[in-house]
C-alpha cells in the first residue's frame, strides 16, 4: 500500500513534470528520436547486408561445412572423378561445357554467353566465367549473327542444392533418381530463362565438341546467384552427347571424407599432380564476417556516437530542467517527498522518454521497411525477403534507455543534492 | 504535558564563502499545542536558518530538539521527510506555488508525496475543503499567474494546512504584501492556532507580531524575550 502510494505519487508527479514542458520534452524526443532511427536502419543495413552476403555466398560457394575441392590438371582426371563420385552420397562433380541452343550455324546474340542486359558491346575475343574458365569466340566470329543463345552448361552428378540452395523459381530441379534421359532435362537459372524468353531460339543444343545436336528439355528455373547465363543437368545426360572437357569443381560434405580419400589416391596413382588438389571448407563467418567486418565497426562507431548524441540531448534538457526545478524540488521536498522518490522520478521521465522515442523510432523503423518491401520488393528479390531486424529494434531501445539513463542521472543526482532550505533563500 | 515542540540550547554553523560562520550558537524554544510565537530579528540574524531547522529541512550542529518527546536531533533524512509530511506546515515569504499547476494542484502537491495516497476524490474533496477555509474555492482551478499576492499566499497557506499538521512554519509570509492583505493572511494563521496548530511567525512587522501569544527576537544566535514597547 505503502508502494503503491509512492509509485502513484511518483506517476502524477512524473505526467505532471512532462506536460508543463511539453515542447521542451517533445525537441529531447526528436534529436532522440533521429538518433534512434539512424541506429535502427543502420543496423536494418548491417543485418540486411549481412544476410544478403550469406545468402551470395551460399548461393556462390556453398553451405557452412562444404569442402569445395579444384582437382588436378591430368588427361584422366575426368574419367577417374566421374567415376569415382557418380552415385556416392554426398557429393557433386561439376563438369563444365560452353552449350549454346537456338538456331544452328549462327553466332548467338550473346556470344561468350554473356548477361543479356550487356549486349551490344565490342566484346573480346573471348570469355571466361567465374571460376577462370576461358572460350574462345574466334569461330563464331565468322558466322553470320542468329537466334541463338550462348550459356555456361553444368552436368552434375550429384545433387548441388544439397550443397548451393539455389531457390527453385519455376518448375522442377533436376532428378538424379533413375536413369539417364537420351533427351538432356536442363535447369536454367533466370539470366539464360530471361534470354530464351526473349530471343524465342529453336529448342537445339549444341554444346563444344559434340557432333549432333540435342533436343534439350527445359525443366526449371533457379535463382543460382548467377548474373551469367548458365544451365545445369545430369552429367550422364551430357555425356552421351559430349565428353566434358574438364571438371569444373568437385563438392564434399563433411561425411563424404572417405569418397575423397579414394579419389585422391586414384589420381595419384594415374599420376597426377597432387600438388594442384587443393580444398577449401566453406565457413560463412570467415568470409562473411571479415567481409562486414568494416562495415560492423563503422556501424558500432555511428551506434556509439549517435547514442552520445542523444544522451547529450537529453542530458542538456535534463540539466536545463533542473536548474529551472530546483525551486519545485526543494519545494516537494519540504511537503515531505522523499528524495530519493525525486530522484527516481526524474529518472523515469527521462527513461520513459527514451523508451517511448525507442518504441517510436523502431516503429517507424519497421514501418519503413515494410513500404520499401512493398515498393521496391519486386526489383529487389532480397528486400522481399527480410523481415525487420529484431536486433535494430533490440539496439534503438537499448540506445533509447541507456540514453535516457544516462541523461537522467546526472540531474537525478543533482535533483536530489538540493537543499530545502534552498526555497527560503530563493 | 508533553510540549509540541522544544528546542534547548540549538546551534548551527554555516560556511559561507570558504569560512565557517555560527549562525545560532544557542537557541532555547518551547511551543505547545495551539501556542503562537513571534520571532524578530534583523535581516541575517538567523530567522530563516532557525526554521530550517524546526522544520527539518536541515539538523543543527549542537543541542537538542525534541518533537512531541521524540528526540529528532539527528533524525535520518527518510523519517524527516515523513515528519514534514505528517506533522509539519510551511508558508514561505514567496509563496512558491508551481506556475504550471492550478491552485488545486498546488494545494493538492502536499497530499501527492509519496507518503501514503488518497484516491483521486477523497484528495479532492480533502484540496476543496482547505482552499474553502482560505475562502478562495473559486479559484481551484486558477494557475498561479492568474492570483493576486494575497490569494496566492492563501493558496499556500491551504496547502500547508491540507494535511492538518501539527506545526505551521511561517517565514516572512507577509513580506510581499499590502498592510491589508498581510493582516487578513496573519488571520488565517491564526485562525489555525484556534485549531490546536502550534505556529511559529517569523515577521519583520510588529503589528503581526503583536497578535502571537508570544514574541521572541533573535539576537546574536540566541532567542530573547521581545521587550515590548
Ligand atoms: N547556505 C549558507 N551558507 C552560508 N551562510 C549562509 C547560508 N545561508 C544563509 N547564510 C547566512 O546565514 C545568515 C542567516 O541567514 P538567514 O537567512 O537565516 O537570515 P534571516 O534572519 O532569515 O534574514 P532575513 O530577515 O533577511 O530573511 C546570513 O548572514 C546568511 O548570509
Ligand atoms: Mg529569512
Amino acid at each position: 500500500m505503502r508502494l503503491s502510494g509512492k509509485l502513484r505519487s511518483a506517476l502524477v508527479i512524473g505526467g505532471q513534470g512532462i506536460r508543463a514542458r511539453k515542447l521542451r520534452t517533445f525537441l529531447s524526443m526528436v534529436s532522440l528520436f533521429l538518433g534512434v532511427l539512424a541506429v535502427v536502419t543502420v543496423q536494418a543495413g548491417a543485418v540486411i547486408a549481412d544476410r544478403a552476403a550469406r545468402i551470395d555466398l551460399e548461393l556462390n560457394m556453398g553451405r557452412d561445412g562444404t569442402v569445395q575441392v579444384y582437382l588436378p590438371d591430368h588427361a584422366e582426371t575426368v574419367d577417374i572423378t566421374l567415376d569415382t563420385v557418380s552415385g556416392a552420397a554426398g557429393t557433386a562433380a561439376l563438369t563444365s561445357y560452353r552449350a549454346v541452343v537456338g538456331e544452328p550455324g549462327v553466332t548467338p546474340v550473346n556470344a561468350g554467353g554473356m548477361s543479356f542486359d550487356h549486349l551490344g558491346g565490342n566484346y573480346g575475343g573471348y570469355t571466361c566465367d567465374r571460376y577462370g574458365n576461358c572460350v574462345s569466340l574466334e569461330a563464331d566470329k565468322t558466322k553470320p549473327p542468329g537466334q541463338a543463345v550462348e550459356f555456361s552448361l553444368y552436368g552434375l552428378t550429384g545433387d548441388l542444392r544439397q550443397f548451393r540452395p539455389f531457390h527453385l523459381v519455376s518448375g522442377a530441379w533436376l532428378d538424379f533418381t533413375g536413369g539417364p534421359l537420351m533427351s538432356p532435362g536442363l535447369v536454367v537459372n533466370e539470366e539464360l530463362a530471361k534470354g530464351l524468353n526473349r530471343y524465342q531460339v529453336p529448342a537445339e543444343l549444341r554444346l563444344a565438341g559434340a557432333t549432333t545436336n540435342a533436343t534439350p528439355r527445359i525443366i526449371g528455373v533457379v535463382d543460382d546467384g548467377n548474373s551469367m547465363p548458365t544451365a545445369y543437368a545430369r552429367s550422364d545426360e551430357l555425356r552421351t552427347w559430349s565428353p566434358p572437357d574438364r571438371v569444373a569443381q568437385l563438392y564434399l560434405s563433411s561425411d563424404a571424407e572417405p569418397v575423397a580419400q579414394v579419389l585422391k589416391t586414384r589420381l595419384t596413382a594415374a599420376g597426377a599432380p597432387m600438388d594442384q588438389w587443393y580444398s577449401q571448407v566453406i565457413d560463412s563467418e570467415e568470409f562473411v564476417g571479415d567481409q562486414l567486418m568494416l562495415l560492423r565497426l563503422i556501424f558500432l562507431g555511428m551506434a556509439a556516437l549517435v547514442l552520445l548524441i542523444g544522451a547529450a540531448g537529453i542530458l542538456n534538457v535534463g540539466l536545463a530542467t533542473v536548474g529551472e526545478r530546483i525551486e519545485e524540488f526543494a519545494l516537494r521536498r519540504a511537503v515531505g517527498t522523499p528524495r530519493l522518490l525525486l530522484a527516481g522520478i526524474v529518472l523515469a521521465e527521462t527513461m520513459i522518454v527514451g523508451l517511448l522515442t525507442a518504441g517510436a523510432a523502431t516503429g517507424v523503423g519497421v514501418l519503413g521497411l515494410e513500404v520499401a518491401r512493398r515498393v521496391l520488393g519486386d526489383r529487389e528479390p532480397l528486400l522481399a525477403e527480410v523481415a525487420f531486424p529484431w536486433e535494430a529494434g533490440l539496439a534503438g531501445v537499448i540506445a533509447g534507455v541507456a540514453a535516457g539513463v544516462l541523461g537522467g542521472l546526472i540531474p537525478a543526482i543533482r535533483a536530489a543534492k538540493i537543499p530545502i532550505a534552498t526555497v527560503m533563500r530563493a | 504535558m508533553t510540549a509540541l515542540l522544544e528546542l534547548s540550547g540549538i546551534a548551527k554553523v554555516l560556511t559561507g564563502q570558504g569560512q565557517p560562520r555560527p549562525i545560532l550558537t544557542g537557541v532555547d524554544l518551547t511551543v505547545h499545542t495551539g501556542q503562537s510565537v513571534a520571532i524578530l530579528g534583523r535581516s541575517g540574524s538567523g530567522k530563516s536558518t532557525l526554521l530550517s531547522l524546526i522544520g527539518l529541512f536541515d539538523r543543527p550542529d549542537g543541542g537538542r530538539y525534541l518533537l512531541a518527546g521524540e528526540d529528532i536531533t539527528t533524525v535520518s533524512e527518510r523519517r524527516a521527510a515523513r515528519l514534514r509530511s505528517e506533522r509539519f506546515g510551511f508558508v514561505f515569504q514567496r509563496f512558491f506555488l508551481l506556475k504550471h499547476l492550478t491552485a488545486a494542484q498546488n494545494v493538492a502537491m502536499a497530499l501527492v508525496n509519496g507518503q501514503g495516497w488518497l484516491p483521486r476524490r477523497s484528495r479532492r474533496a480533502t484540496v476543496m475543503a482547505a482552499l474553502d477555509q482560505m475562502g478562495i474555492a473559486h479559484l481551484a482551478k486558477h494557475k498561479p499567474t492568474r492570483l493576486s499576492g494575497g490569494e496566492q499566499q492563501r493558496v499556500a497557506i491551504a496547502r500547508a494546512l491540507v494535511r492538518r499538521p501539527q506545526v505551521l512554519l511561517a517565514d516572512e509570509p507577509t513580506g510581499a504584501l499590502d498592510t491589508e492583505t498581510g493582516s487578513l493572511v496573519i488571520d488565517a494563521l491564526h485562525a489555525a492556532t484556534e485549531r490546536g496548530c502550534g505556529l511559529v511567525l517569523v515577521t519583520h512587522d510588529q503589528a503581526h507580531a503583536a497578535r502571537m501569544g508570544r514574541v521572541l527576537r533573535l539576537v546574536d544566535g540566541a532567542l530573547v524575550q521581545e521587550v515590548r514597547r
